[in-house]
């Protein structure tokens, strides 16, 4: 089982890697902004994973706040960034 | 047995490769918004580097800090900076003209700032190599007094009692942070006025979690991974949603009581420092049948103080300034 484990860790590592790309590429921001979420969210995944196979149960709370928090980001994203480019494109 | 090894150095191989090519990557791209996008992914795989190095509580304090509030606060000062340059008119010749100097001027600022961070690395190289290769570290030494720390986790022991200072200057640090920010006098940004219905539904769901979350993890740091600055970050996170979810301190609030709250933190551990001196003559030296009781009492303050400086740090301008422009 804990070889189970550590091929999905690494699949969606390799998973991480190819969306790097849509970070360099973008074209947009939120192009960029929205590959960085999705990382988030395997990164959670991830975290679950290897709390199951070192078996510590401190990695669900990182992998909770995680989770939690990168919501925060998303919406500073959203709120400060990316709302005047849209009011930009309006107005053109 | 051996494909599980080979696994774990495919995994870490991965990981050390990608925190390299973030951190080059972030460090020489020419578009900050690119950057700050590989700065939030770095962090992220910084925080599976921790874990891997069996840190957890390393791994939560970089959660905490690094996913919630460093790209927030990065993402909210690129936004601030692309206004400026807007309301300045700076046109796409003159930046042009700008970039080419910078351009001109770069060799000399890189050999500038290269120089001390050589020094320091060669410091740095030297001093590990005088390290013996037997030692054990202090690890033994936190486990023995562990008892007389008052908590269980011997990372809380070491950040909040046997080497309390520590975190008495980080928070002092914070404050000097906030302070200077504000006596920038930066013009408030008016955008978050306008009302969004998704996303006051998630203040008002999130609000509460973050609520619960700051105080599991305040409570948890004396047996587990948790403690006063990763629930500091995740109370201050909820300030920074509530900010941006267009929530304003009321301005009876924003004065007095507000600073109250900055400082309280940071007051509180120096006045337990000044006690503790009186009374033992040793700087923060905390009598083990008590030390449970302060710490909690430390812990508490400074979570309040490191989520209002961390709301504040965010929100850039006086709360009580503001409100009169």
């Amino acid at each position: 089982m804990e070889t189970f484990y550590l091929v999905l860790v690494l699949f969606l590592l390799l998973n991480l890697a190819a969306g790097m790309w849509r970070v360099l590429l973008g074209p947009t921001a939120a192009d960029r902004m929205m590959a960085a979420q999705l990382f988030g969210t395997t990164a959670v995944a991830v975290l679950l994973l290897l709390g199951q196979v070192e078996g510590r149960s401190a990695l669900h709370d990182v992998a909770f706040v995680f989770a939690l928090l990168s919501a925060v980001t998303a919406v500073a994203f959203v709120r400060r960034a990316w709302s005047e480019q849209e009011k930009k494109h309006d107005s053109k | 047995m051996e494909a599980l090894s080979l696994l774990q150095w495919l995994i870490d191989g991965l990981i050390g490769i990608g925190l390299l090519w973030l951190a080059w990557r972030a460090l020489f791209c020419p578009e900050l918004f690119k950057a700050i996008v590989l700065f939030i992914a770095f962090g992220l795989l910084m925080t599976l580097a921790w874990v891997r190095l069996k840190a957890p509580d390393v791994a939560l304090a970089e959660v905490a800090i690094g996913a919630g509030l460093t790209g927030a606060l990065l993402l909210s000062s690129w936004a601030k900076l692309r206004d400026f340059d807007a309301n300045k008119g700076m046109g796409v010749r003159e930046k042009n003209r700008v970039q080419s100097e910078q351009k001109t001027k770069r060799p000399f600022f890189h050999w500038l700032s290269a120089t001390p961070v050589l020094l320091m690395a060669v410091g740095l190289g030297y001093g590990v190599l005088q390290l013996s290769p037997y030692a054990t570290g202090l690890s033994t030494a936190v486990a023995e007094n562990l008892d007389a720390s008052g908590v269980s986790n011997p990372v809380t022991a070491v950040l909040l009692n046997f080497r309390a200072y520590d975190t008495l200057l980080e928070i002092a640090v914070l404050l000097l942070a906030l302070i200077g920010i504000w006596s920038l006098e930066i013009r408030p940004s008016v955008r978050e006025a306008t009302l969004d219905p998704v996303l006051d539904l998630l203040a008002r769901l999130l609000t509460p979690l973050l609520l619960l979350v700051s105080a599991y993890l305040l409570w948890v740091g004396a047996h587990a991974s948790g403690g006063a600055f990763q629930a500091g970050s995740v109370l201050g996170a909820a300030g920074v949603l509530l900010i941006l979810a267009g929530w304003r301190l009321p301005l009876s609030l924003a004065g007095l009581p507000l600073r109250i709250t900055l400082v309280v933190g940071l007051s509180t551990f120096i006045a337990v420092a000044v006690l503790m001196m009186l009374d033992r003559g040793q700087l923060l030296a905390f009598p083990p049948s008590q030390a449970s009781l302060i710490i909690f009492v430390l812990e508490t303050t400074a979570t309040l103080s490191i989520a209002a400086i961390l709301a504040a740090l965010f929100l850039g301008s006086r709360p009580d300034h503001s409100e009169k422009i």
